[in-house]
C-alpha cells in the first residue's frame, strides 16, 4: 500500500529525514517510535503534503508516486492524518465540516455525494460507535473541546472518511486511560483486511491497546531498527537513550 | 509543487447585458433633465419643486473627501441620469405581460418572477436600471393592507405617505451624494405596513444596472407603523463594462411605536477585474430612524462588489427602548476599496445598539470599517457593543479600522472590541487534508469568520451569501 | 492674534542672537504657522480638542514673546523629596539649573544651539509655532554602555509672573547603543492662563531603554501641548506612563516609531479629571518592521463636567510580519456632565500580525458597590476602593518599583 524509498526531508537546510524507508501492506498495523525530535512529526507531515520541506526520495501510495500531489488529492486517494494538535476553526460547524469533506472526498472518487438527511444518519451510527458526544458536532469545529474530545473527533473523522491508510500522530498524548480505551477501540473497529494503520508514538502504552504488526524506532531521522510489538516493551524499559 | 494553476479569470457570475431598447434621458445634469425625469414618471409639482430644491441645494455643495478610498473625479455632465427599458414605459399590468427578454434577464439573476411567485412566497419588485418593472404578490399584500410598489407609484397614489416621511430621516441637503439623489433619483421601493400588521412574507428588491454609462438613483422609502413588522431584502447587480458606473442611492426607514424593520442587502455590484479597471462606485446613503418606544430597526449587509463601496447603514435611536443593529461582512478583492460601517446614535433613555463587522481582505484591496457610536448625555441606561474582526489574505491589501466612540452618559456602557487575524497555513493544511482544496478550505474557513452575520440573513439570502463569500475570494490563494 | 504674533516674532529675533541658518528655519516655521494656526476640530487630530477655541476661551490677550534675560528663583520646596535624582529645571520657560551629580561626567551630554529642523519635514502647526518661537533647542546626549544611575527629572515650574504667555520648550534626548536613562517630566504652576507648548525627540538606538513618566498632578489652569516623537532601533524599549491629572487642558501627543526588529513600546496612562478638565491623550505607534511590539492600556475616571479623550492608532506597515499590538481604554464616569470620547484605530498592510484593541466607558458597577458594603464598607469607601483598584491595574504596569511607589503617592494609591 504504501512503499517510502530514500527519503530524504530538510528545513531550511536541517537534515530531519535521512535515507528513511518503509513499506506497509493492505491490513497491516506499523508503529514508530522516536524520541523528540527524531523526525516523527515531520514525517507525518510529508505523508500528508504539507508545504515547507525540501523533499527528496520516493514515496508510492497504491505503487504510485504522490510527490506531486496536493494534501487533498492525498486524501482524495485515502490518506488520513489524525493530528497530534487538531486545529480549531471558528465559526465552522463540525457537522458541516465533516460533511463538506466527506463529499468533497466522495465527489474525487466518482462516488454519489450524501445529502444532509445520509450523512447525518451515517455521523449518528459513528459517534455512537465511538461513544462521541453526538451535542459536540453541533458546536463550532475543535473550538472549546479539550484535548480529549480533539482527539476523539479526529478517530470519528477518520472512521466516517473511511480512509486506506490512516496515520496516528502521537494521538495518544494528551488523553487519559478512559478517552485511550476509546480511541484504540475505535482504531481497533477499523482494522479490516484492506485497511493500513501507521501510529506514530512516544510511548508503548497506546501499543497496549492497538497491537501493532510491526514497531520500528526511529532515531535521528532514520529507521534503527524494526521488529514485532516486543520491540516497543524492550524500548519501554531500556528508554531511548540506551537503545541501540 | 502545485501544478495546475487556479484559474484566476473568473468570470463575474452576473456580468451579462440585456439587449433591451432604451428611452434614456441626454446627457448630463441640469434643470431640464430633472424635469424629464419627474415629467416621465408623471410626477405632482410638489414632487418637482422638492427635486429643484435639492438640484439648488447641490449647487453649494462639495464631494466629501474624508474617506480612505481615493477615486477619479466624476464628471456629473457625462452620465445618463434616466434609462428605461422601451417596453416598460407603458407598464405593463402583470408579469406576463412583461418583456420576455426582461424575464429571461431575472432568471439569469436567478430571480425568476413567476417562479418565486408560487414557489418562494417572497414578494419582489424588481429594479432595472431606472424603473421598477415588477412587482408581485400584490394582492395578497393588499388583503393585508401593506403597500409595496415603486416609489413612482407611490408619489401618485400615496402622495400624503411620501410627502410626510421622503426627506424626513435623511435632509434634502445632507450631503453631497445624498442631495444628489433627492435631485435625480429615478425609481425604488416604498413600502407602508400598517399599525399592528406583521407583513406575511419577505418583500425583496433586485436592482441591476444595465445600460452603460448610466447611473444609478434609486430611492427607497420603508414605513413600519405602529406595532408593524416587516423583513425586507435587496440585492444588487451589474454588467462588466470597462467604465466606472456610479450608484448613489437613498434608503431612508422608519419605525414608529413597537415597530420592527429588518434590511438586508447582498451587494454584489460589479466589481471591476483584476487589473481594477470598471466596476461600480457605489455611494449610498442608508439611515434608519427608529421614531417610537420600542422600536426596532436592524442592517444587516454582505459587501462583495463594486469597485469602491461607501456606505453606512445608521440607526438613529430617538425613541426610548430603541434597537439598533448593524450586522456586516466586507470582502473586498483584488483593487476594491471598502469604506463601510455604520452610526448609532443614542437619543431615548434605554436605547440598545448592536454593531458586528466581518472585514476580509484580499490581493491588493483595501478595506475601512469607521463607525460612530454616540451616547447623548440624555439617553440614560443605554448601551452598545461593538465587535470589529479583520482578516487579511496577503501583504498586499491592507485593513483599517477607525470606531468613533463618544460617550456623554454616566448611566451607559460602551464596549468596543476589534481582532485582526489571517487563515493561518495550519488550519489550510488541516482542511486539505480531510481533502478540501484550498479555495474551498478558505471558503469554509471565511464562512465561519463571518458565521455571527450569515446567521442574520433569511434562509434564501443566506446560501447565496455563502456562495458569493467564497466565490469572491477565488484567486487569492494558491 | 496675527498682529501681535509678528510684533513679539520679530521682539525675540532682535533680542536674542541665533545663528543665521536658524534665523532663517525660523521665519519659514513662523510663516507656517501664520498661514495655519491654531488647530481646531476640523483637523481630524483636533477632531475631539479644538485647542483653537480652547486658547481663545482660556487665556484672554496670549503674547508670545518671553524675557528671558534675568534669572528666577527655584522654589526648591517643589522638588521631589525621597528619590535621589538629576536635574534639569524650567523656570517659566527658561532653564535655571542643569544637574547631573550623580553621573559620571564624560557620558553625558548636553548641547543647547541646535539647527532647527526644516519646516517642510513638519505637518503640525504647533511644532511651527514651537520651532519660530522656541529660545533655546537642547539636546541631552547619554553616551555608548552608559545607564544613568539615577533618574532625570525635568521640573518644568511657572510662577505668578507668568500670565497669558505662551511658553515652547524643545529638547531633543539620544540615548546610544546599550544605554538607558529613567526620565521623569513633572510640572509645577503656580501661574494661570498660559500656553505651553513642549516638544521632545527621542532617539533610541539598538538595545537601549528609555523609561518616561509624565507628570501632570498639580491642579492648574494652563492649557498644555506636549508633543514627543520617538524613534526605536532594534531591541529597544521605550516604557512611558502618563499621569494626565493637573492642568485645565492637555493634550499628550506620542508618534512612536519601531524601525528596529524587536524593538517594542508600552504606553499607559490614566486621566483622574475633575472641574471643567479637559485632556487628551493621542498615540501612534508605527510597526515598520518585523518582530516588533507595543501595548498600550489607558485608564479614565472622571467627575463634574471633565472630558477625556483618548485617539490611538496602531499602524502595521506590510514589512511588519509578526506584529504584536494591543491598545485599550476604559473609563469610568462618575457624573452626567462628563464625556468620553476614543477613537482606537487600526491600519493593518500585513497579514500574519496579532492586533488587537478594546475600548469600553460607563460608569462604576452598582453590584460591586453593593457587594462591598455588605462587607461593611460605606458608599464612599466602597466607591473609592473600586476606582483605586481600577487605576492601580495601569500603575502596576510601571517597571521600576521606586517610581512606581513614588507615582502611587501622588495619586494617593498608597496601600
Amino acid at each position: 500500500m504504501l512503499k517510502i524509498k530514500n527519503l530524504k526531508a530538510d528545513i531550511e537546510n536541517k537534515s530531519i529525514l535521512n535515507n528513511f524507508n518503509l513499506e506497509i501492506k493492505p491490513g497491516e498495523v506499523h508503529a514508530i517510535m522516536g524520541p523528540n525530535g527524531s523526525g516523527k512529526s515531520t514525517l507525518s507531515n510529508i505523508l500528508s503534503g504539507k508545504k515547507g520541506y525540501d523533499v527528496s526520495g520516493e514515496i508510492l501510495f497504491e505503487n504510485k508516486n504522490i510527490f506531486e500531489l496536493e494534501t487533498e488529492e492525498r486524501a482524495h486517494k485515502g490518506i488520513f492524518l489524525a493530528f497530534q494538535y487538531p486545529l480549531e476553526i471558528p465559526g465552522v460547524n463540525t457537522n458541516i465540516f465533516l460533511k463538506t469533506s466527506l463529499n468533497a472526498i466522495r465527489k474525487a472518487r466518482g462516488e454519489k455525494e450524501l445529502d444532509a438527511i445520509e450523512f447525518l444518519k451515517l455521523v449518528k451510527l459513528k459517534a455512537r460507535e465511538l461513544k462521541f458526544d453526538e451535542d459536540k458536532l453541533n458546536r463550532q469545529l475543535n473550538v472549546g473541546f479539550s484535548g480529549g474530545e480533539k482527539k476523539k473527533n479526529e478517530i470519528l473523522q477518520m472512521s466516517i472518511l473511511n480512509p486506506k491508510l490512516s496515520i496516528l500522530d502521537e494521538t495518544d498524548s494528551g488523553l487519559d486511560i478512559d478517552a485511550l480505551k476509546i480511541v484504540a477501540d475505535g482504531v481497533n473497529s477499523l482494522r479490516k483486511n484492506d485497511n493500513s494503520f501507521l501510529i506514530i508514538t512516544h510511548y508503548q502504552r497506546l501499543l497496549d491497546y492497538i497491537k501493532p504488526d510491526y514497531v520500528h524506532v526511529l532515531m535521528n531521522g532514520k529507521i534503527i531498527k524494526s521488529g514485532g510489538p516486543e520491540l516497543a516493551l524492550e524500548l519501554e524499559k531500556k528508554g531511548y537513550e540506551n537503545f541501540n | 509543487m502545485r501544478e495546475k494553476q487556479i484559474d484566476k479569470l473568473k468570470d463575474y457570475k452576473y456580468g451579462f447585458t440585456t439587449d433591451i431598447e432604451n428611452i434614456r434621458a441626454p446627457k448630463g445634469l441640469n434643470k431640464e433633465v430633472i424635469e424629464f425625469i419627474s415629467k416621465a414618471k408623471k410626477e405632482p409639482k410638489w414632487m418637482l419643486d422638492w427635486r429643484m430644491k435639492a438640484f439648488e441645494r447641490l449647487k453649494n455643495l462639495k464631494e466629501p473627501n474624508w474617506q480612505k478610498p481615493k477615486y477619479p473625479k466624476i464628471d456629473y455632465q457625462d452620465i445618463y441620469y434616466y434609462s428605461a427599458p422601451k417596453s416598460a414605459s407603458e407598464k405593463p399590468k402583470t408579469i406576463d405581460e412583461l418583456d420576455p427578454k426582461l424575464l429571461e434577464t431575472y432568471k439569469k439573476l436567478g430571480i425568476p418572477l413567476q417562479e418565486q411567485q408560487r414557489l418562494n412566497g417572497i414578494a419582489v419588485d424588481a429594479v432595472f436600471d431606472s424603473v421598477s418593472v415588477a412587482t408581485t404578490f400584490k394582492d395578497k399584500l393588499n388583503e393585508v393592507g401593506v403597500i409595496f410598489c415603486s416609489i413612482s407609484e407611490a408619489i401618485q397614489k400615496h402622495p400624503e405617505l411620501v410627502k410626510k416621511y421622503i426627506g424626513s430621516v435623511i435632509p434634502l441637503t445632507d450631503h453631497y451624494f445624498a442631495t444628489l439623489n433627492s435631485a435625480v433619483f429615478t425609481d425604488g421601493s416604498f413600502v407602508y405596513i400598517p399599525p399592528g400588521v406583521r407583513c406575511p412574507m419577505e418583500l425583496s428588491t433586485y436592482f441591476r444596472i444595465n445600460a452603460s454609462q448610466t447611473g444609478q438613483f434609486e430611492r427607497t422609502l420603508i414605513i413600519a407603523d405602529k406595532g408593524s413588522y416587516v423583513s425586507y431584502l435587496e440585492g444588487c447587480t451589474a454588467p462588466m463594462r470597462d467604465e466606472n458606473q456610479l450608484h448613489a442611492a437613498n434608503v431612508e426607514l422608519i419605525a414608529l411605536d413597537d415597530a420592527e424593520i429588518k434590511y438586508s442587502t447582498v451587494q454584489n455590484w460589479y466589481p471591476g477585474d483584476e487589473e481594477g479597471k470598471g466596476g461600480i462606485y457605489n455611494f449610498v446613503t442608508k439611515r434608519g430612524l427608529c421614531k417610537g418606544i420600542n422600536s426596532k430597526i436592524s442592517w444587516t449587509q454582505v459587501e462583495t462588489g463594486s469597485a469602491i463601496t461607501w456606505k453606512y447603514p445608521s440607526c438613529i435611536l430617538q425613541g426610548d427602548n430603541s434597537v439598533g443593529e448593524f450586522y456586516s461582512i466586507a470582502i473586498t478583492n483584488n483593487y476594491q476599496k471598502a469604506d463601510t460601517g455604520t452610526k448609532m446614535i443614542h437619543l431615548g433613555k434605554n436605547t440598545k445598539s448592536k454593531i458586528i463587522s466581518k472585514g476580509i481582505s484580499a490581493g491588493f484591496s483595501d478595506m475601512t470599517y469607521r463607525g460612530l457610536v454616540d451616547i447623548s448625555s440624555k439617553a440614560k441606561n443605554s448601551t452598545n457593543y461593538t465587535q470589529c474582526d479583520s482578516l487579511l489574505m496577503g501583504n498586499k491589501c491592507g485593513a483599517h479600522t477607525v470606531p468613533y466612540i463618544k460617550n456623554k452618559n454616566p448611566e451607559s456602557n460602551i464596549a468596543h472590541e476589534a481582532t485582526t487575524s489571517k487563515i493561518s497555513e495550519e488550519q489550510l493544511h488541516y482542511c486539505q487534508q480531510r481533502g478540501l482544496n484550498p479555495e474551498e478550505a478558505v471558503g469554509l474557513i471565511v464562512n465561519g469568520f463571518c458565521k455571527e452575520v450569515l446567521q442574520q440573513l433569511p434562509m434564501e439570502f443566506a446560501v447565496e451569501a455563502q456562495k458569493l463569500v467564497g466565490i469572491s475570494l477565488e484567486g487569492s490563494v494558491g | 492674534m496675527e498682529e501681535q504674533l509678528k510684533i513679539d516674532f520679530e521682539k525675540l529675533l532682535e533680542k536674542s542672537n541665533f545663528s543665521k541658518k536658524n534665523v532663517e528655519i525660523k521665519r519659514e516655521n513662523f510663516e507656517n504657522f501664520i498661514e495655519k494656526g491654531f488647530p481646531n476640530r476640523k483637523e481630524e487630530n483636533w477632531k475631539f480638542s479644538d485647542i483653537n477655541q480652547i486658547i481663545s476661551k482660556n487665556i484672554k490677550n496670549l503674547s508670545f514673546y518671553n524675557d528671558l534675560s534675568k534669572p528666577n528663583k527655584i522654589d526648591k520646596s517643589i522638588f521631589i523629596d525621597g528619590l535621589e535624582h538629576n536635574k534639569l529645571v524650567f523656570v517659566n520657560g527658561r532653564i535655571e539649573k542643569i544637574e547631573f551629580d550623580y553621573e559620571e561626567k564624560n557620558k553625558i551630554e548636553m548641547l543647547d544651539d541646535l539647527v532647527l529642523e526644516k519646516s517642510n519635514k513638519i505637518n503640525n502647526s504647533l511644532l511651527f509655532l514651537n520651532n519660530a518661537f522656541v529660545s533655546k533647542y537642547f539636546k541631552l546626549i547619554v553616551k555608548k554602555n552608559y545607564s544613568l544611575k539615577k533618574p532625570l527629572i525635568i521640573y518644568n515650574i511657572t510662577n505668578k509672573d507668568l500670565i497669558s504667555k505662551n511658553i515652547n520648550l524643545k529638547l531633543d534626548i539620544l540615548l546610544e547603543e546599550n544605554s538607558s536613562l529613567k526620565l521623569i517630566e513633572f510640572s509645577n504652576d503656580k501661574s494661570i492662563t498660559n500656553f505651553i507648548n513642549m516638544n521632545y525627540n527621542f532617539d533610541i538606538q539598538n538595545n537601549s531603554v528609555l523609561k518616561n513618566y509624565k507628570i501632570d498632578n498639580n491642579s492648574n489652569n494652563n492649557v498644555k501641548y506636549s508633543f514627543s516623537n520617538i524613534n526605536q532601533d532594534s531591541n529597544s524599549v521605550a516604557e512611558i506612563f502618563l499621569l494626565s491629572s493637573g492642568s485645565e487642558f492637555i493634550k499628550n501627543e506620542i508618534n512612536c516609531s519601531l524601525n528596529g526588529k524587536y524593538a517594542s513600546a508600552f504606553v499607559n496612562g490614566v486621566f483622574i479629571l475633575d472641574k471643567t478638565k479637559h485632556h487628551e491623550i493621542k498615540t501612534n505607534i508605527n510597526h515598520l518592521v518585523e518582530n516588533t511590539k507595543s501595548y498600550q492600556l489607558i485608564k479614565g475616571v472622571l467627575e463634574a463636567t471633565s472630558k477625556a479623550v483618548y485617539q490611538g492608532k496602531i499602524f502595521v506597515d506590510s514589512k511588519a510580519q509578526k506584529t504584536d499590538g494591543y491598545q485599550l481604554s476604559k473609563a469610568i464616569l462618575l457624573n452626567e456632565d462628563t464625556e468620553f470620547n476614543a477613537k482606537p484605530e487600526l491600519e493593518i498592510y500585513a497579514d500574519d500580525v496579532k492586533c488587537s484593541h478594546g475600548s469600553a466607558s460607563g460608569s462604576l458597577n452598582e453590584d460591586s458597590i453593593f457587594y462591598l458594603m455588605t462587607r461593611g464598607l460605606n458608599y464612599q469607601e466602597a466607591k473609592k476602593l473600586l476606582i483605586n483598584g481600577f487605576l492601580l491595574d495601569v500603575v502596576e504596569k510601571i517597571t521600576d518599583p521606586e517610581i512606581k511607589n513614588l507615582i502611587k503617592t501622588f495619586m494617593s494609591l498608597k496601600q
